[in-house]
């Protein structure tokens, strides 16, 4: 790949969902366009890009930035944090409740594990009052492809051999005859996927209780950090939690959050900063 | 340390399985069916038994019916992997008592995902 290709496509990620790609790691954008660049017969990047700034065409930038985005993801990668979340939080919203109705949002969701991992861990709060709430989860990711899977719930023999036991695999999934794994139809009641770029506002979503945002922060520049969190601020119900991943670094980036003051590791919207909920 | 009984009768596996235990730092032996694998244990009663289920002599479901009876004061894990991968196989090895299970093909990183499951690593 020419360096004038990888710096197009650099850029375009930057512009398009904010990932940051740095030249050592050029070789995931090789990675991660082989699909999209067998399927439209480009022998090389070079001529792909070569094509883009020929004819330029948005709707296939945008596959292009969102096949660059990463999409490492497994069940239960955040287990630790799974538990603070539905023992604490997500309890502390329910007694704060008048419905018995919470939403969650799964913010960079990629494949879908993080979403129905928490589906299928609150699933197991049998007796706790989160067994009879209302709880919606929405995930949402800016690839089409991955929200696609998602939404589908079939994951290869590698991918459920991952962060899962076998006793969750077989209370939540069903085997395909191929061999593949299924979410089963129980768990799929109240989990939605959409597509949607965390650089954009999201009141299309509507107001959430708690938003989790892991593993995306850390992959995107500075000022994209800035916009993605002040977008997540807005979308936060007055005393909801947003969580990063516990090895991602949030504070001081935005100043629509700050550091909950009753739950450790999370965040909350910073009511002094002008930001509405657009519920 | 921890001490890996991995039970297959193909010595690939047990070589490459031994490798992936051995990271994850456990002392290893190997046998080559249920029976060498149920005289091991009645000598020195591992922390975990990585098993396999189509095996000559004694396979690993009645081997692991077989452990379970035996009253020796330590209970190891047992991880069934195996090329057994649907439902009706890992039910019937659950309630077996096994208490994890690797579908094949396997890699380092579903090894230590499913012995982290168990409180293994």
């Amino acid at each position: 790949m020419q360096e004038s290709t990888f710096n197009e496509l650099a850029d375009l990620a930057l512009r398009t969902t904010g990932q940051h790609i740095p030249a050592s790691k050029s070789y995931l954008m090789e990675a991660r366009l082989s699909n999209i660049s067998r399927r439209e017969s480009f022998a090389t990047l070079d001529d792909l890009v070569h094509c883009l700034k020929a004819r330029p065409n948005q709707r296939f930038e945008h596959e292009i930035a969102a096949a660059l985005t990463s999409k490492r993801t497994h069940f239960f990668r955040e287990k630790d944090l799974f538990e603070q979340i539905i023992g604490q939080a997500l309890m502390q919203r329910l007694k704060q409740s008048t419905t018995g109705r919470l939403r969650v949002w799964c913010a960079g969701v990629s494949t879908g594990q993080e979403a129905w991992s928490l589906a299928m861990r609150l699933r197991e709060e049998v007796g706790s009052p989160l067994a009879s709430a209302d709880i919606e989860i929405v995930g949402t990711d800016v690839s089409t492809v991955c929200i696609e899977r998602a939404t589908q719930g079939t994951y290869g023999h590698f991918e459920v051999q991952k962060g899962l036991s076998i006793h969750r695999l077989m209370t939540n999934f069903t085997r395909e005859n191929s061999g593949d794994w299924t979410i089963g139809k129980d768990l799929r009641d109240g989990v939605t996927f959409r597509r949607h770029n965390l650089l954009h506002p999201a009141q299309d979503l509507g107001a959430f209780d708690l938003i989790l945002c892991a593993n995306v922060i850390s992959d995107v520049a500075k000022a994209a950090q800035v916009d993605i969190l002040t977008n997540l601020s807005r979308q936060l119900l007055p005393g909801g939690f947003l969580f990063a991943s516990a090895t991602e670094q949030i504070e001081g980036i935005s100043p629509t959050i700050k550091p909950s003051r009753d739950m450790r590791g999370a965040f909350e919207r910073d009511t002094a900063h002008r930001s509405t909920v657009a519920a | 340390m921890k001490h890996c009984l991995i039970v297959d009768d193909s010595r690939v596996v047990r070589t490459v399985a031994g490798r992936i235990v051995k990271d994850l730092s456990f002392t290893v032996s190997e046998a080559a069916h249920g029976a060498e694998a149920l005289e091991i244990c009645r000598k020195d009663m591992p922390d975990a038994i990585l098993l396999d289920w189509n095996m000559p002599v004694m396979n690993g479901l009645d081997f692991l019916r077989a452990l379970r009876r035996e009253d020796r004061g330590k209970e190891p894990v047992v991880v069934f992997c195996t090329n057994e991968n649907d439902s009706e196989h890992i039910s019937e090895a659950i309630r077996a008592g096994a208490n994890e299970y690797i579908m094949k093909p396997f890699d380092a990183e579903i090894v230590e995902s499913k012995f982290a499951e168990v409180g293994l690593v």
